[in-house]
């Protein structure tokens, strides 16, 4: 018995300390995204203010909504960047669907065309990916890359690369307008949110989607479908390209080229976003909470009157810090 | 019967899979002639190369390397633009073209450094690490140029330097062209007859089996990002010396052509390996596929919404009816 | 009575190998039904294909009475069958409950309840097992037999039928094999039929009411372990002269090569001495987990000993990376053959010179005629079987991939070698192909460590033998003093007592 608790004993303390240092990284996080408010609330004048607050929220309820997207997909193919899932396309996504909508409201289609015209397009993106990653098997970060490339080669060929200018009633509503004191494109965030937090994190497609993301092979031994849920969360991802879409054009009263951009700062918030939880994936709570952090960041610095200029560097240093200690907690 | 006719079927679905490139250039280059005016003149296959070619040759040449040891550099355009800021910046402060092309180098060899660093010790993922680095590099070209204003050195003053980089050439061959033939003869070298070659192949097949073999691999890896950030840095200074200014971001333009041309390349071998020869033959038809539609009038936009569709068939041929086939 | 499972007429070709023939399975419900034979006599293609994993080349599959087509993991699972894999297939991201409950959870309206769900986890847990669990733990964070019994339970929890076992108790220690034998002959009380795949001979003896010994891809028997004995089933399973399956080799020992002392590495194994001689091979042997693994992965530079002394040639040596390892002459041919032996995606001459391009390059380069020579000498000279260097080796033979492993050692002249499990998953023909290779590098002087969970091919090939336990060395024996089944019992610790009396 003896012999038992000497090869045993060094095993659970192991483990032991392994809980401890990922209990401290999750807590180092939170900690840190509140150290860093409150430094910009005791710092940066009007930072605390209910309208600068809300600018935050509307500010990061586009880049949120697309991080969703890609939140799902790293829930269904893995956090392996490079073997696992991605969709580079997400951003070009929604800059096509944005192209859609605008275009056809231009051309006096109307809402009741034109918005599903949107969502259906981003769901068409989605698809191709899925055809490509789950049923011709090209790496997901090359074929997805081809998406891209189309889907803003289209966007281009839509607009012409010129900004198409609409404006009509509802997106008078979704960009200015306001209930119960908070404005629509917030509440869009906040309903949205709700909703995937509920299909990802308390129903059983979510519960599946992450069974065959974290372990392929398990998931199907347990009998599931996995094609069939990649597919779905490629799919599902530009659903959302196609809501934000509508989103990004009534914030702007138009469709304007460069919507692509975004793809880094999306990437940034679904992985920032998995060091806010306790098993080291990506979680709809957690990319919310980074991509509002990316937000406060942003708007921190200006305040601060700190250049812009580094707002990129220090995502990228964020990025690295997040990778490197996740690593470091999973190892160890 | 059916196990007589399955063997066959896989042959023909396998040969398919392997020539799928160069099927696909061979027909992109029979249609052009066909449709295209002016296709097949020397003067539009000069302009096909050093306009089109030469910059996204040498990157890809540097990310088939990078890929052919099982990794990705997001940061090539990071490489591209610091070291063309550094060679123009000193180029404006008066310092004489070779001080200025070095300039630009080491700045190409700090980024490959920084990626090595974050890879090896660090133990971040490549794609991730080089993502950082990207990120990380916008910032610094912001930060030194008041927020992305281009520099210009179009004035009289600075016109020496480039002139000599302009003069120089080789029985009429123009520099560029001769430092991508240089570049290429190189890498192909390195990569196909040098030990560092098998060990990138090994790195790239099964990095496992070569720290099992005593081969060392975090050595290795950072010669890998290195050099692939310093041919990088190359396609900045040729890049800065042909329109004699400096544009922030000018590089990222160049990162999904190169991923594209060396993946496309990798069709060409049975294994899916990496290869200068076939990166080359991806680049060339990405080349002639942009030339050829911008000939028979198709714009920018549609361009780009056809080499995505091009691209997405190669691949699916070649992935898709390989592991079918499997 | 109808059977809860009939495979019938079952064959399975992968390319040119057959690893089944017409190989047949009938289980009863209500039984324990024991599945043995040696390694690559198919046990595991028989359960895959069972399971849906691979596709049957032809042949019949029945499970309670209903004939099965194409099986996927979905349809037999359906059917009330689940499997314990060996390796154990749980998604390391999710809860234990969770884990339990995937595909099968409990709901609340439109939400998944996971209050009901943790309470029914906690419950079949503590029902079954006794064990107290708190069902949020991360699978990622439980030991080996805490996985095997979340996947037990999982079955459980679905209602199994039938329930199969893969190699259950690797690695779990007694008390915990104990407690799974409680669970198992209550479920066969229960009327479900479970079926045992194992290597532990006892534990077949003491849980399986029959047995079905596979050799070679096809059933030879089926027995009752209580009629006929172990010493009758293990004939059975090898049913070979043993003198015709191990060439034999006139031992040339020379000076020690290899020296160690008092090494440890904490939580592995504690203060391991031995010393290895040229030209002799050297067995070690002992259970999943007994520290064998570890200690050849401190001797090639995986990990660094907490304390003690690794000598060669009479040289103190400190590896902490192999690349020290393969420099100094030491060559390792690991375990799991494809992840870590051989880059299939390469060559067989970029394999075989993959260690060694040192010695045939100038200036960096590659020259291709040496490496060629060389190459082709040594394919040669191993009886590789390939069209040529240039094949890739995922087209070889699994036996032929194992001997590309040695050609790479070979060619950059290595002294010692590590040998872990290098007859696993190769086929008869194959074993015997290495056993002569391990023993011409013998008789060439080399030093080779043999480790092995195949007791026969221990004792038969041999010199000498280490049994490790529970990191500790506790016995050593020359060729010829021990037996097979005598090894077991010393490996298992179950004839620990009477050793040391001896």
């Amino acid at each position: 018995m003896s012999a038992l608790s000497n090869v045993k004993g060094p095993k659970s303390t192991r483990a032991g300390s392994k809980t401890l240092a990922k209990l401290a990284i999750r807590l180092g996080a939170f900690v840190a995204f509140a150290g860093i408010l409150v430094y910009f609330a005791m710092t940066a004048r009007g930072f605390t203010s209910p309208y600068n607050l809300m600018t935050v929220v509307e500010q990061s309820a586009i880049l949120g909504l697309l991080a969703f997207g890609m939140t799902i997909v790293f829930a269904g193919t893995g956090t392996d960047v490079q073997r696992g899932g991605i969709d580079l396309s997400l951003a070009a996504n929604a800059g096509l669907c944005a192209a859609v909508y605008a275009v056809m409201m231009r051309e006096g289609y109307g809402n009741g065309l034109a918005i599903p015209a949107a969502l259906i397009t981003g769901m068409v993106v989605g698809l191709l990916n899925g055809i490509a990653v789950v049923s011709l098997r090209i790496i997901p970060l090359l074929g997805t890359l081809a998406v891209m490339n189309i889907a803003a080669g289209l966007e281009l060929t839509l607009t012409e690369n010129t900004v198409v200018s609409v404006s009509t009633p509802l997106m008078q509503v979704i960009a200015f307008g306001k209930f119960m004191g908070i404005s629509t494109l917030a509440w869009c965030l906040i309903v949205v949110s709700m909703l995937l937090v509920w299909v990802m994190h308390f129903h059983r497609i979510g519960m599946r989607v992450y069974a065959v993301g974290g372990h392929h092979e398990a998931a199907r031994a347990a009998g599931i479908d996995t094609g069939r849920y990649i597919y779905g969360a490629y799919i599902f991802a530009g659903f959302l390209a196609g809501v934000t879409s509508i989103l990004i054009v009534s914030r702007l009263s138009s469709s304007t080229p460069g919507t692509g951009l975004m793809l880094l700062p999306i990437l940034a918030a679904a992985l920032l976003g998995t060091v806010f939880s306790r098993r080291f994936i990506p979680t709809i709570g957690g990319t919310l909470l980074a991509a509002l952090f990316i937000g406060f960041l942003a708007n921190g610095f200006q305040l601060l009157g700190i250049s812009s200029y580094w707002v990129a560097g220090v995502q990228g240093a964020l990025i690295l810090l997040v990778v490197a200690v996740t690593s470091f907690a999973k190892n160890n | 019967m059916t196990t007589l006719a399955k063997p066959r079927l896989r042959f023909s679905l396998d040969t398919v899979s392997n020539y799928a490139v160069i099927i696909a250039f061979a027909v992109v280059v029979v249609i052009f002639s066909l449709t295209a005016d002016g296709f097949l003149t020397g003067s539009n296959l000069m302009n096909l190369i050093s306009n089109k070619v030469v910059l996204l040759a040498i990157i890809a040449l540097g990310m088939t390397i990078v890929i052919g040891a099982g990794g990705i550099d997001l940061s090539v355009g990071v490489s591209i633009d610091l070291s063309s800021m550094i060679f123009i910046m000193m180029i404006a402060a008066g310092y004489a073209g070779f001080f200025a092309i070095m300039g630009g180098l080491a700045a190409a060899f700090c980024v490959g450094l920084a990626n090595a660093i974050l890879i090896n010790k660090l133990k971040i993922n490549p794609f991730l690490a080089t993502l950082g680095v990207l990120f990380i590099g916008q910032s610094i070209q912001r930060l030194s140029t008041q927020g992305g204003v281009p520099i210009y050195l179009t004035r009289a003053e600075y016109a020496a330097p480039f002139d000599a980089i302009a003069r120089t050439n080789l029985a009429g061959v123009p520099a560029p062209i001769i430092v991508m033939i240089l570049c290429i003869i190189a890498v192909y070298l390195a990569l196909h007859r040098s030990v560092f070659g098998r060990y990138v192949a090994a790195l790239g097949a099964q990095a496992e089996v070569a720290r099992y073999s005593g081969i060392r691999v975090a050595f290795n890896l950072s010669v890998v990002f290195i050099a692939c950030a310093v041919l990088s840095g190359i396609t900045g200074i040729l890049l800065s010396s042909t329109v004699r200014s400096y544009v922030p971001f000018a590089g990222d333009a160049f990162l999904l052509d190169a991923i594209g041309a060396t993946f496309i390349g990798t069709a060409i071998s049975a294994e899916r390996r990496p290869s200068v020869i076939g990166t080359l033959l991806g680049v060339l038809l990405l080349a002639v596929m942009r030339n050829g539609l911008l000939l028979i009038g198709w714009n920018f936009f549609w361009q780009q919404v056809g080499i995505g569709v091009l691209v997405f068939l190669v691949l699916g041929l070649s992935f898709g009816l390989k592991k079918r086939s499997e | 009575m109808t059977a809860a499972i009939e495979m019938r007429g079952i064959t399975k070709t992968f390319g040119p190998v057959k690893a089944l023939t017409d190989a047949t399975l009938v289980v009863q419900p209500g039984t324990i039904h024991g599945l043995i034979g040696a390694n690559g006599a198919g046990k595991s293609t028989i359960i895959k294909i069972l399971a849906g994993i691979y596709a049957r080349t032809s042949g019949t599959v029945t499970v309670m009475g209903k004939e099965m087509g194409v099986i996927t993991p979905a349809t037999i699972e359906a059917e009330g069958v689940h499997f314990i894999h060996q390796d154990r297939l749980l998604v390391p991201t999710a809860t234990v409950a969770e884990a339990i409950f995937l595909r099968n959870e409990p709901r609340f309206g439109p939400f998944i309840s996971y209050r009901q769900m943790n309470r029914q986890a906690s419950e079949l847990l503590r029902q079954y097992f006794d064990m107290e669990l708190d069902p949020r733990t991360l699978i990622s964070d439980l030991s080996t037999a805490q996985q095997k019994i979340v996947q037990i339970t999982r079955a459980l929890a679905n209602k199994a039928k039938v329930l199969v076992l893969d190699e259950p108790t690797a690695a779990l220690v007694k008390k915990e094999v104990d407690n799974l034998f409680v669970v198992l002959r209550r479920l066969k009380a229960e009327g479900r039929a479970i079926v045992f795949i194992s290597h532990y001979m006892a534990e077949i003896e003491e849980i399986c009411d029959v047995v079905t010994v596979l050799r070679n891809g096809s059933d030879v028997g089926v027995v009752t372990p209580a009629d006929v004995g172990i010493a009758k089933i293990v004939e059975m399973m090898t049913n070979r002269d043993a003198s015709e399956m191990y060439p034999r080799r006139e031992p040339v020992i020379g000076k020690p090569a290899l020296s160690v002392r008092n090494l440890t590495v904490a939580g592995a194994f504690q203060d391991v001495s031995f010393d290895l001689y040229e030209g002799e091979i050297l067995g070690i042997t002992g259970l999943l987990g007994s520290g064998d693994k570890d200690l050849l992965k401190a001797l090639f530079g995986q990990v660094t000993p907490d304390s003690g002394e690794i000598m060669l040639n009479g040289k103190t040596v400190h590896f902490r990376t192999p690349v020290q390892a393969v420099r100094n002459g030491v060559a390792k041919i690991p375990e799991d053959r494809r992840a870590h032996g051989v880059a299939t995606g390469l060559s067989v001459g970029e394999n075989i010179s993959l260690a060694s391009l040192d010695q045939m390059s100038s200036r960096g380069f590659v020259q291709r005629d040496a490496e060629a020579r060389n190459v082709d000498a040594l394919i040669a000279e191993l009886g590789i079987k390939t069209p040529g260097r240039h094949t890739l080796v995922k087209n070889l033979s699994g036996g032929n991939q194992q001997k590309v492993v040695v050609a790479k050692w070979l060619s950059c002249n290595s002294q010692v070698y590590l040998l872990d499990e290098p007859t696993v998953a190769v086929d008869v023909g194959a074993k015997v192909e290495i056993y002569n290779l391990m023993n011409r590098l013998a008789l060439e002087g080399k030093a080779l460590i043999f480790l092995s969970s195949d007791l026969e091919e221990i004792t038969e090939m041999c010199d000498r033998t280490l049994v490790i336990y529970r990191g500790e060395i506790i016995a050593e024996y020359q060729r010829g003093e021990i037996d097979a089944n005598r090894l077991l019992a010393v490996a298992s610790g179950a004839a620990l007592n009477q050793k040391e009396t001896a």
